[in-house]
């Protein structure tokens, strides 16, 4: 096992809304990636995947609250940690996010080289304009990105290559984690494939040492990433090496998911989470016992009695479910 | 690059084509106007002259000097071979004063109050707008309802108001003129005083419209910028909050600079109201005594002056936002 970057304790985090209204987006997650190693998060939208992201970055910032847990980046705990702390020290050196729109997170109106000036002087104040331009210009070259992409406007790149812009300047620091929210869910298939070979090369290089990558199309994960957890309302159902959450899922929800696929890779595109008949409980008022219950195909009253725990199965995997392992093969063999 | 000269190109060809038709309506409209001024100015210099005739040949002359006996277009083309040269004519109205000399008296003091008035209502109001944005709760509760009040009072009003309170009932300043009556320019420190105690009620006429239009709008481009996506992103690397308002305004502050550039192209007009109500001796307070006095040349020479201040000023805006800009810069390239 190798040496653990990002470990998340038990994490809960929750929106306070205007009307006071609390919504748990994250409940009791943990979750450990290791050095070298990448995670994938799937899950319907709404499940709270990006608040998962901004709360184990400890970017807490209204209406985002922390509520308990821990956060351990490279044997630093930083949960409790001022937010404004957290942003002077962690965000874009030890954690670097790419957001879900990273379309437009660029400033329009303000030159690549310069943006990424002051990022790197946000965290080093001495760095001079010739060193910082070196080293973009170093870095865009391994990325594969023309030098002249610095000197452009945002509103001078096209999509992809904005995209691909937003990823080199956020690893531009080294980041220990890097967290890539659906940063491909808005491209064709040419820039999405770009896009992972990217990823994939930041992982290779060394520039980054792990990576979390969030989307709700599967078979991306699969491609991309060792582990995968997968997500609903607020909580991990289901947690594994990536092979066995795809092609052998526990939780009924991440069978449900991937329930119909036969042949991976080109079958597996497309398929979208959101093909579970039902929707996702309101997460201002989720049910006591399994969230999953009202739209689960093997549901047992006493699924909706008490909070169900997390337990383990082989290999190393964990799901949230009452039923044991081999009482969830029995039943999958015998509905199928 | 090229994208650019090209979209400098267009936008000179306009401006040429604008100007030569607006030079033409400058000269046609006033003369289209019902009335013969010839025979008001006439009427004036023979005042008690009884012959009929002798009169009649004093009309004649001043026909003949002002050239309105003449085909239109002759008169146009004579008017325009003077203007060439600076000479706007005689005026009317104020015969024998050439209308340049008239002019150049009175755009002194236009320039004056508006350029000063806009400049510091452009300020004062962006400012507003961009705190009340920014800083969102009371602030922003009071500055708002008071900015749409005053964006919709009517320019007259607010000169009337100042006018009424602190010209009249306070007795602070004084209500009309550049200067006292009692005064004859000079360096002195008497006349400049006086200067300075006048400025003040159209001064601030001026700047208190212009404000709430002002605030309103940057109010709503800072809204619209604080909340857009590369804010967050770049809170998410780490950088600092007084870095990233400093991106949000700028971007917000470029679209009003088209309000600036186009207030102090109509400056003349959004001077009219408070120079007449306060007498102020600027442009626009000569123009209505022009059209008072059907003074085609006056009239002519003035809205002369105002259509190339507006045109030069919507030139100037469309080339310097283009290029400070770059998001017209890219649209442009498409
Ligand atoms: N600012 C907010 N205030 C209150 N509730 C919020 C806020 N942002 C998100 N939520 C709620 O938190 C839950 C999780 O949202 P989140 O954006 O994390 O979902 P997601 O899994 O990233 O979805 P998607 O796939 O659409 O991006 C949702 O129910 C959402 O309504
Ligand atoms: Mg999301």
């Amino acid at each position: 096992m190798g040496k653990v970057i990002l470990e998340v304790k038990e994490l809960t985090t929750k929106y306070i809304t205007r009307f006071r209204e609390d919504v748990y987006a994250v409940d009791h997650v943990s979750l450990k990636v290791e050095e070298g190693k990448s995670l994938g998060i799937a899950g319907e939208s709404g499940c709270g995947k990006s608040t998962l992201a901004l709360s184990l970055m400890g970017y807490y910032f209204p209406p985002l609250y922390y509520t308990s847990g821990d956060i351990i980046i490279d044997g630093r705990n930083i949960s409790g940690m001022d937010p404004d702390d957290v942003r002077r020290s962690i965000l874009g050196k030890e954690i670097a996010y790419i957001p879900q729109a990273a379309m437009n997170a660029l400033n329009p109106t303000q030159k690549v080289i310069h943006f990424v000036e002051d990022v790197i002087q946000a965290h080093n104040p001495k760095a001079t304009k010739k060193e910082i331009y070196e080293l973009a210009r170093e870095r865009f070259h391994v990325l594969g990105l023309p030098e002249e992409v610095l000197h452009k406007y945002p509103v001078e790149l096209s999509g992809g290559m904005k995209q691909r812009t937003v990823i080199a300047v956020s690893v531009i620091l080294g980041p220990k984690v890097l967290i890539a929210d659906e940063p491909s869910s808005a491209l064709d298939v040419t820039s999405q494939k770009m896009v992972i070979k990217m990823l994939r090369g930041l992982m290779e290089s060394g520039m980054i040492k792990s990576m979390i990558f969030i989307t709700h199309e599967l078979p991306l994960l699969y491609n991309v990433t060792d582990h995968i957890m997968v997500m609903y309302a607020g909580q991990i159902v289901e947690h594994g090496a990536a092979q066995e959450a795809v092609f052998d899922p526990l939780h009924p929800y991440a069978k449900g998911l991937m329930g119909s696929i036969i042949v991976p890779e080109e079958g597996l595109r497309g398929h979208k989470l959101t093909a579970i008949p039902g929707v996702p409980p309101n997460l201002k008022k989720p049910p006591s016992g399994c969230r999953f219950a009202e739209r689960c195909k093997y549901v047992k009253p006493e699924c909706k009695g008490a909070a169900v725990a997390i337990r383990e199965a082989s290999n190393g995997r964990t799901y949230r479910c009452i039923f044991t392992e081999s009482e969830l093969r029995e039943t999958y063999q015998n509905g199928a | 690059m090229k994208g650019y000269r090209k979209y400098f190109t267009t936008k000179l060809v306009w401006f040429l084509t604008t100007f030569v038709f607006a030079f033409l309506l400058n000269f046609i409209l006033p003369r289209l106007m019902p009335g013969d001024p010839v025979a008001v100015i006439t009427q004036r210099v023979t005042q008690g002259m009884t012959s009929q005739s002798g009169a009649q040949a004093v009309y004649e002359q001043y026909a003949e000097q002002f050239g309105t006996n003449k085909p239109l277009w002759e008169q146009f083309a004579r008017y325009m071979a003077n203007v060439v040269r600076g000479d706007f004519g005689v005026s009317f109205s104020q015969y024998p004063r050439p209308v340049a000399q008239i002019l150049g008296a009175s755009i002194g003091w236009t320039i004056a109050l508006q350029f000063p008035a806009i400049i510091v209502g452009w300020l004062i109001g962006n400012t507003l707008g961009a705190l009340a944005a920014y800083l969102k709760g009371g602030f922003d509760k009071v500055v708002m309802p008071v900015s749409i009040f005053i964006s919709n009072f009517p320019a007259f009003g607010m000169a009337v108001i100042l006018l009424v309170v602190f010209g009249v009932n306070l007795r602070w300043f004084p209500t009309s003129g550049g200067y006292g009556f009692d005064l004859i320019p000079s360096a002195s420190w008497g006349f400049v005083w006086s200067v300075i105690v006048h400025y003040q009620l159209p001064f601030w006429s001026v700047v208190l419209i212009s404000i709430g239009g002002q605030a309103i709008g940057m109010r709503s481009m800072a809204i619209y910028e604080l909340n857009a996506d590369y804010v967050k992103y770049a809170r998410f690397m780490g950088i600092k909050d007084w870095k990233i308002i400093g991106y949000v305004f700028r971007n917000a502050m470029l679209p009003q600079i088209t309000g600036l550039a186009l207030s102090i192209g109509t400056m003349v007009g959004g001077a009219l109201v408070a120079e007449i109500i306060f007498s102020y001796p600027g442009l626009g307070y000569t123009i209505l005594n022009g059209v008072i006095g059907q003074d085609y040349p006056l009239i002519s020479a003035a809205t002369l002056i105002i259509t190339v201040m507006v045109l030069i000023a919507n030139f100037a805006i469309e080339i310097i936002y283009g290029l400070i800009d770059p998001r017209i810069k890219a649209a442009q390239a498409d």
